[in-house]
């Protein structure tokens, strides 16, 4: 470490007096403040390209011409520069500035969110003259107006540091906030007619030096001084952006994104910032529910657990382990995975467990992909290529990594995708191809046919992202695309991609059905390891979610324990999920609400969720980071490892958890990759979490190969079904302020399109495909090529339409 | 001899002060509750919730108050106002308000916080009750009534002194304007809670002349 600080070239300056070794080149400000010199700044933030809009970061410097004043956050450190930020001059200039920001700056400040907390309140009172010597009007606005579903923009209070509107363009990349008017009169504001509907426009609100920018799900709800504040991961986002949880008399206000050189840099995507609203939700589950009659019906813990064990134990007697099933157990914590694996395979004496629902890539692609790729690694590679989702809707952290690394860094992106993409602004090269047809497009690679792909990728470093595009490819072109970058490029690191919050981590637990907790494969070596804690497990590999629903059809499968799933939304095949539901004997589920998937369940245990458990995560470059506890469960919720320990107890084969600590502790001595990871190392020693394996290899490597696939679908229409941020997903269903944002049951068609089919904008179309058929409204759309039929998934109203590209479209009116 | 004129000395003391007792001249304590002392005018008494003369809720929900306070006996929640049917002047008003007399330790920092002058002290101390729950005092205990009337929790009561309630503490600060232009110029309430007596707003017109810029 040593050697490579020294090998950054410093120079020296002097602040106040003292001399400090700074990198060179570095803005003044910046090196100021990490030698512990706070300049004060309204305009200037560490993320983002500095404007010098405020004036307030002026400081004096030495100049061949004498002192000069000169704002800190634009001019770089030189060797031998010499700065004064605190002398009667600097002093003068920046009350001076600051009174000037407050000549139009309302008093709002006992009504504004943002009092208390207050970059321009707070530098007001030390940096401020202390009082004011105007007395004329301030300039009005009309007070706050709704610029978006989320937020308010309060313009009396604006100082016009321009970080929104530079976040907006130059971060998110939707420049839909800008300044207006000139002179005294200037503004920030939309643009008329066009919503600030940008999926990042929470940030702006978090770093607004002013109460300018407010959030409507926090408004007036607490003072900053009510808070109380945690650090955790959000789960919303499978990057796991570190975020401040902050609650007042026990309930959750707010979440704020928490800087973080690893995952998201202080930003957070709005689904991962206002999507709290869940946990406080009036519909939550809070006690055990048992159905009587066909309704569901209050019940004691006790009698609840003991109906489950029963239930469960008698079909285990009757007809062996294999007739039971576990799915889900990816929205959890790490050991709420490993206690439900634990306990599938221990308790029930079944490996049919899967925390994926059947949309998802390989178990080993996803778990152990020998070279799997950082975040990090997106910001010094040549090339980084997208084949796989949007990752604007489905991966938002990673989508700002990305356009970071492309438009500042220099990083060429190749943008693989059926459609428009949020990163095809910043994309070296775009290659579209009809739904279900990627093999086509990969083997075409193969021959050569792209040669700009060929030289954005041969003989270059590498980083490419890659996931399912949509259902139409399956599960294998990811797997045949990384084997294909990893045959021509130079250096290759693959970030297989996946939704749903913590499937990373319960895959490392072992939620599939042919891997062990640690990244380890299901075989005798790694049964024999787990021996100790598990006593003896079933050896053969059990069914995936498709497995496991069509065996429940079948009558093989008798029992099913779900664990924060809803197969019936997120299984593509929604026909085969309901004749399983049907067919299932008997069902327990533990979760947070009630849902279509559990609307019959046999038996509901009412779980805690984010911020009332403390546990591990594991997010997709495998970092493993801590999440924390903040608020006591609400009712009668409990955690899902003390309910399956309690259900283990019961069955007749107590899995002995006592803690979530414990589990961390047993989970670092049994799972191989694992080794290593305690409270006190997450807690202390690396906040921004750990990168799996710490030491030496993992245990089990995958390397993906080049698989056979389908041809392109010939068809006049093919479908192009992909997740978008907001849906009708459990969690956001009980959000209110996000769940309005959802598109709804739409399909996109190209405008070219329109008049072959006789649709028009908001027509009603019925779209049949071979799995599904129902109807949806028309959303002409020029960033959906002809004969391209793009709905999104999981939508309020909308049915799943299956996995087959071929689509029929009928106007209906 | 000198004995007895000293004895006499000690119980004509004595008896001046016991006749001096029994009519009244020298008492020094005081036949309470029937007969109550005097408070100076500074005195801390119970709190109230002043609204302003049109009839608008003074509390705009900051929590300054809660914030201030050394016993941690204020809970306030805001919420936003109806445009059409405000309950105070701007965007926020004092949703929930309560303070835990119990915990109260009557120093008067909210009331110096404040800043609307919605929380203000009377002369009313007593507050005793037969149960944890009434001692804490909401909106329907605090807040006056809109015709100036500050609701005694026990009216009835013969020993109460109505008018405790009716004398404020005199701490006033001149800060807020009256919230609605027309009341620009209308003197605000005098001798009522919180109030006190203070000149009238004056009009922009009327400050720039006083500035020089008129």
């Amino acid at each position: 470490m040593t050697t490579e600080r020294e090998m950054v070239d410093t120079v020296t300056i002097t602040v106040d007096g003292v001399e400090h070794q700074v990198p060179a080149g570095e803005l003044l400000i910046k090196a100021a403040q990490d030698k512990g010199t706070y300049i004060p700044r309204f305009c200037w933030h560490e993320r983002m390209a500095p404007v010098g809009m405020c004036r307030m970061c002026l400081v004096e410097i030495e100049t061949p011409r004498g002192p000069a004043l000169v704002p800190a956050c634009t001019t770089p450190v030189n060797d031998g520069m010499v700065v004064d930020t605190k002398g009667a001059t600097v002093a003068k200039a920046q009350e001076a500035v600051l009174e000037y920001l407050l000549i139009n700056h309302p008093l709002d400040c006992p009504v504004c969110d943002k009092g208390g907390e207050c970059p321009l309140q707070d530098q007001a009172m030390s940096h401020g003259p202390g009082e004011s010597r105007f007395v004329e009007f301030k300039r009005t606005f009309e007070k706050p107006i709704s610029i978006s579903e989320l937020v308010l923009l309060d313009r009396e209070r604006c100082i016009l540091c321009a970080r929104c509107t530079r976040f907006s363009e130059e971060v998110s990349g939707d420049p839909l906030i800008e300044f207006i008017d000139r002179g005294n009169h200037v503004q920030v504001n939309t643009f008329p007619d066009e919503p600030f509907r940008s999926y990042f426009s929470g940030n702006t609100v978090q770093i607004c030096p002013v109460g300018a920018l407010t959030a409507k799900p926090y408004r007036f709800r607490a003072r900053p001084w009510d808070l109380e504040k945690v650090e955790s991961s959000s789960l919303f986002d499978t990057a796991h952006p570190r975020i401040e949880i902050h609650t007042s008399h026990d309930v959750v206000l707010r979440f704020t994104g928490v800087d973080n050189d690893a995952t998201n840099h202080g930003w957070l995507s709005d689904k991962a910032r206002f999507g709290f609203q869940y946990i406080s939700s009036d519909d939550r589950v809070l006690v055990p529910l048992v159905r009587q009659d066909g309704e569901h019906v209050e019940a004691e813990w006790n009698e609840a657990l003991q109906h489950a064990a029963d239930r469960l134990g008698m079909i285990k007697d009757e007809s062996g382990g294999e007739a039971l099933a576990v799915l889900g157990g990816a929205q959890g914590t790490n050991e709420d995975a490993y206690a439900l694996s634990r306990f599938a395979r221990q308790v029930l004496g079944t490996n049919n467990v899967d925390a994926r629902m059947d949309d998802a890539l390989a178990s080993h692609f996803l778990a152990a992909t020998v070279d799997r790729a950082r975040i990090n690694d997106l910001d010094t590679a040549d090339t980084i290529v997208l084949w796989g989702p949007d990752l604007k809707e489905e991966h938002p952290t990673l989508y700002l990594r990305a356009r970071r690394a492309a438009q500042d860094l220099g990083v060429e992106l190749v943008v693989v995708h059926p459609r428009a993409n949020g990163l095809d602004d910043r994309a070296g090269h775009k290659i579209t191809y009809r739904p279900g047809g990627g093999f086509a497009l990969l083997e075409a690679f193969g021959r050569g046919d792209h040669p700009e792909f060929d030289a954005a990728v041969n003989g270059k470093k590498v980083v490419a992202l890659v996931g399912m595009t949509d259902l139409a490819d399956g599960p294998k072109l990811p797997e045949a695309v990384a084997a294909y970058l990893r045959s021509k490029a130079a250096s290759c690191k693959i970030l297989p991609l996946n939704s749903r919050g913590n499937t990373y981590g319960a895959l490392d637990m072992g939620l599939a059905p042919d891997l062990l907790p640690g990244r380890v494969a299901l075989d005798s070596e790694s049964a024999g390891r787990l021996a100790g804690h598990w006593g003896q497990i079933p050896a053969r590999p059990g069914r995936d979610t498709r497995g496991i629903l069509e065996a429940v059809v079948a009558g093989e499968i008798r029992g099913l324990v779900l664990v924060g799933a809803d197969p019936v939304r997120d299984v593509p095949d929604s026909a085969l999920v309901a004749e399983a539901f049907e067919a299932a004997e008997f069902v327990v589920s533990i979760d947070t609400f009630v849902h279509d998937s559990n609307r019959s369940a046999d038996v509901i245990l009412p779980a805690a969720t984010l911020s009332e458990k403390d546990g591990t995560v594991t997010n997709v470059e495998g970092r493993v980071q801590r999440v924390n506890q903040i608020r006591r469960p609400p009712g009668q919720t409990r955690t899902d490892w003390a309910i399956l320990e309690d259900l283990s107890a019961l069955i007749g084969s107590p899995m002995g958890l006592t803690s979530a600590e414990t589990i961390t502790k047993e989970i670092a001595e049994v799972a191989p990759v694992y080794a290593g990871v305690s409270w006190d190392l997450l807690e202390w020693d690396h906040r921004d979490g750990v990168v799996l394996p710490i030491e030496g290899p993992a245990p089990l490597t995958h390397i993906p190969v080049m698989l056979e696939g389908h041809g392109a679908p010939q068809a006049e229409f093919t479908l192009h079904a992909a997740r978008v941020m907001y849906d009708d997903g459990v969690r956001l269903r009980h959000s209110p302020a996000l769940r309005k944002l959802a598109p709804g049951a739409i399909a996109c068609i190209n405008p070219a399109d329109a008049p072959k089919l006789g649709a028009r904008e908001g027509a009603r179309v019925r779209l049949v495909t071979r799995q599904g058929e129902g109807e949806f409204d028309v959303v002409l759309d020029e960033g959906t090529p002809s004969g391209v039929v793009y709905v999104p998934l999981n939508q309020r109203g909308g049915v799943s339409l299956g996995t087959d590209p071929v689509v029929r479209v009928t106007v209906v009116t | 001899m000198g004995i007895v004129k000293d004895l006499l000395k000690g119980l004509a003391v004595t008896g001046r002060t016991m006749i001096g007792t029994i009519t009244g001249r020298e008492l020094v304590t005081r036949p309470y509750p029937h007969v109550k002392r005097e408070k100076p005018q500074r005195f801390h008494g119970r709190h109230v919730l002043n609204r302003y003369p049109d009839g608008m809720e003074k509390c705009i929900g900051c929590e300054l108050c809660a914030g201030a306070c050394p016993a941690e006996c204020i809970y306030v929640r805001g919420k936003e106002n109806d445009i059409d049917n405000p309950v105070s002047p701007g965007e926020r008003f004092g949703y929930v308000y309560e303070i835990n007399m119990l915990r109260c330790i009557f120093c008067g920092l909210c009331v110096e916080a404040c800043p609307t002058e919605a929380i203000t002290m009377t002369h009313l101390f007593e507050m005793s009750t037969t149960n944890r729950e009434d001692g804490i005092y909401t909106k329907d205990e605090l807040l006056m009534s809109p015709d100036g009337k500050v609701p005694h929790m026990f009216p009835d009561d013969p020993l109460a002194d109505l008018g405790e309630l009716d004398t404020a503490d005199g701490w006033v600060r001149a800060t807020a304007p009256g919230g609605r232009a027309a009341y620009q110029g209308v003197r605000m309430w005098a001798g009522t809670p919180g109030v006190g007596d203070w000149s009238p707003e004056p009009s922009q017109e009327e400050r720039d002349r006083r500035s020089g810029d008129g």
